[in-house]
């Protein structure tokens, strides 16, 4: 058996089949872990190394990996996350998504980096695992319970401190866009994984751990820590906005900025903003801040609804959210919105991608192509009860719900207009439009799953300034700077680390804490080149996917129908002046392909 | 008049959504927030402006729902009508 030496890493992962019922301990690769990390890169060389790019997500043979980083469960920054890749149903392309909370640390304290599950259950079955120990148990009497309560009861007839990541209803309905949820609010919730984790038979992963995270240098990590906090707590992001309002506070910004997409795109200024804002949400449903597990941050948002038309309690509605099954389907009821967020929780699903579903119906019925008998209602913009109502039926696939549960792209293709489809690679574009938004736009079309903001936020320098100030409206440097956050991002995704440590804390920090935690060197430069070779792994699978450089795309209202209304009306996304450099830029050919050479170097070929 | 819009921390901070002032000739945005500081009794300017005075990392402020980073920043004018939005630094995902 190979040995694992380093620090950091547990150096331990636990391989499941579902098929066979068997749960297997092994070494982690240590080579691997140092040129890949852990979380989404680490998780993404084992997939590739054991999985055909061909397979079908819903088949057997496709594996879900949940990942940790080795700096998950360390204290410091924010170092609750972690990450599951696979295959996506939604996106055909390499799949992963991540999540923060408490369960990501309990898995380093049971002794684990990874678990690989393959294969697929005969009957529903959830994992337990307590310390270095993991058994399959069935869940016959799980399958079909909301997150929540499958987490109640897994705690109750388990463990009580033990940590739960779970499907609900709409991964085992197999749903396109169905999430894993963890901490009972906690979403790892792009690309549809909960589906596959459905798809397996597989309810939950419930973990148990008392051991800690061993550091190779704790006096240097006491260092970098003590740095990093410093710098966190000192930065108005990290230290005061997003403690304050959350993401939510963006609605105004955004909306104020001309970009906050409106009625499935069609406008990209919201009257209901000011309703639907973070600003509105901290004055009535918001009852206190929270973090994941070691977070001086506390983005959360604990919330509470006590109307007549809706209740319950629960974690949300984020930025995104509040844009998705709000501003996106013309819906300014903040109480609907929350509670479409919640039942997004306790179903499993992705609040973006079923918002954005939504309002791709919406248009759908506005231009007549649908008719209210398919639908089984009326249904337009603006209309609350109609969205809360629709977001269940996706999640049940009951009823016109069966269509939504597709995606938009596969939704609209089946009326015959693919081009309402709001997405990249069938995945649904998050709350910036990448018209009046250059860069954002860019990263939308190279992303690596599809439209997705947090795989380089180049919100952070077109509209926040920060590190600095770019021109939102120019073509120019975007390809660079799109290159560096898509870069870096993949080595905090593989870090175990929250993205938004990185409005304070930059690679010289991230270089600090690996090296203090896990004994092996790592430098700025390192730290960059992990990223950079993440990313060209996830493009190498997705190629011999077959989704083609063809796929690098804006859809037509982006690149082709000037924005309508307020102070960026009249811009489109220019593509085809930053996609040539952004290729140039990777090292790529002009057709979009990684060349041998830069795959050399990277270690990749 | 012109209408300055508090917007995040700001609006927790001041307890207010909105502040009017008559418009000055020539004034710019820097101008006015040294104003409109001494009309309120809350201190809020460093929200927005480091100890030299420019705009914290992150701030955003618009005027017409332009960016003044992208105008004449803090030198940006104002006049009779205009909207001034100000935005404290804040981020999402």
């Amino acid at each position: 058996m190979s040995r694992f030496d380093l620090k950091g890493w547990s150096g331990k992962l636990l391989r499941v089949d579902l098929t066979a019922g068997t749960c297997t301990d092994e070494v982690l690769n240590e080579q691997w872990a140092k040129e890949y990390l852990g979380g989404r890169g680490l998780g993404t060389k084992y997939f590739t190394e054991e999985v055909a790019a061909d397979v079908d997500p819903f088949s057997a043979e496709n594996k879900l990996i949940l990942a940790t980083g080795p700096l998950t469960g360390t204290y410091g920054a924010a170092n609750g996350r972690y990450m599951v890749i696979t295959k996506s149903p939604l996106t055909g392309t390499i799949a992963s998504s991540n999540s923060g909370g408490y369960f990501p640390c309990e898995l380093r304290y049971a002794g684990y980096d990874m678990v690989i599950f393959e294969g697929k259950a005969e009957h529903p079955s959830y994992l337990q695992i307590h310390n270095n120990k993991a058994q399959l148990m069935g869940a016959v009497h799980l399958w079909g319970k909301s997150t929540q309560d499958t987490e109640d009861l897994i705690l109750a007839e388990f463990h009580g401190d033990a940590k739960v990541a779970a499907i609900g209803p709409a991964g085992e309905n197999q749903v396109s866009f169905a999430a894993i949820i963890n901490d009972k609010h906690r979403a790892a919730g792009r690309t549809g994984i909960g589906a596959v984790m459905g798809s397996k038979n597989l309810k939950a992963i419930a973990v148990r751990g008392t051991g800690g995270v061993k550091i190779a240098d704790p006096a240097a990590y006491r260092e970098a820590a003590i740095e990093a906090y410093g710098m966190l707590k000192q930065n108005p992001v990290s230290g005061q906005g997003l403690p304050a309002l959350g993401t939510p506070v963006l609605v105004n910004v955004i909306n104020q900025l001309g970009a906050l997409p409106t009625n499935n795109f069609q406008k990209d200024t919201f009257d209901g903003a000011e309703a639907i804002s973070g600003e509105t949400l901290a004055s009535t449903y918001l009852k206190r801040n929270k973090g994941c597990m070691g977070c001086i941050i506390g983005c959360g948002r604990v919330t509470g609804l006590a109307g007549a038309r809706f209740s319950g309690d629960g974690e949300g509605p984020e930025y995104e959210t509040l844009f998705a099954l709000g501003s996106a389907c013309g819906v300014d009821d903040l109480a609907a919105i929350t509670k479409a967020n919640y039942i997004c929780n306790e179903y499993g699903m992705d609040t973006i991608s079923v918002g954005a579903t939504v309002a791709c119906a919406m248009e759908l019925a506005e231009k007549g192509l649908v008719s209210e008998q398919e639908i089984g209602m009326p249904l337009s913009f603006g209309d609350a009860d109609a969205l809360v109502k629709l977001v269940e039926m996706a999640g049940q696939r009951e009823g016109f719900g069966e269509k939504l549960a597709m995606g938009s792209y596969r939704l609209a293709d089946s009326f015959g207009a693919p081009e309402l489809s709001m997405s990249v690679k069938k995945l649904e574009f998050p709350a910036y439009d990448g018209r009046g938004i250059q860069g954002i736009g860019l990263n939308y079309a190279t992303s690596n799953r599809g439209a997705c903001h947090v795989r380089g936020y180049m919100i952070s320098p077109e509209v926040l300034g920060l590190p600095e100030k770019l021109d939102p409206q120019a073509t120019a440097d975007k390809a660079v700077w799109t290159k560096i956050f898509q870069d870096f991002t993949a080595t905090v995704d593989s870090s175990g680390v929250c993205l938004f440590t990185t409005f304070a804390i930059g690679a010289p920090q991230f270089a600090n804490f690996c090296t203090a935690a896990t004994g092996a060197e790592f430098t700025e430069e390192t730290i960059m080149e992990i990223g950079e070779r993440v990313y060209n792994m996830e493009r190498v699978f997705n190629l011999k996917a077959g989704v083609d450089p063809s796929q690098d795309k804006l859809p037509k209202r982006i690149l082709e129908e000037p924005i309508s209304d307020g102070p960026l009306k009249g811009e489109v996304n220019k593509l085809d002046q930053m996609l040539p450099e952004y290729y140039q830029e990777r090292g790529w050919s002009a057709e979009g392909i990684p060349t041998d050479e830069r795959l050399q170097t990277l270690g990749l070929a | 008049m012109i209408n300055i819009q508090f917007y995040s921390l700001l609006r927790l901070l001041l307890k207010r959504e909105k502040f009017e002032l008559p418009a000055v000739v020539n004034e710019t945005v820097g101008q006015l927030l040294q104003r409109l500081q001494q009309q309120l009794a809350t201190p809020f300017l460093q929200k927005l402006l480091d100890d030299q005075g420019t705009p914290i990392p992150g701030t955003i402020i618009m005027v017409n729902r332009r960016n003044i980073h992208h105008l004449e920043q803090l030198e940006t004018q104002v006049q009779d009508g205009d909207v001034v939005a100000l935005f404290p630094p804040g981020a999402g995902g």
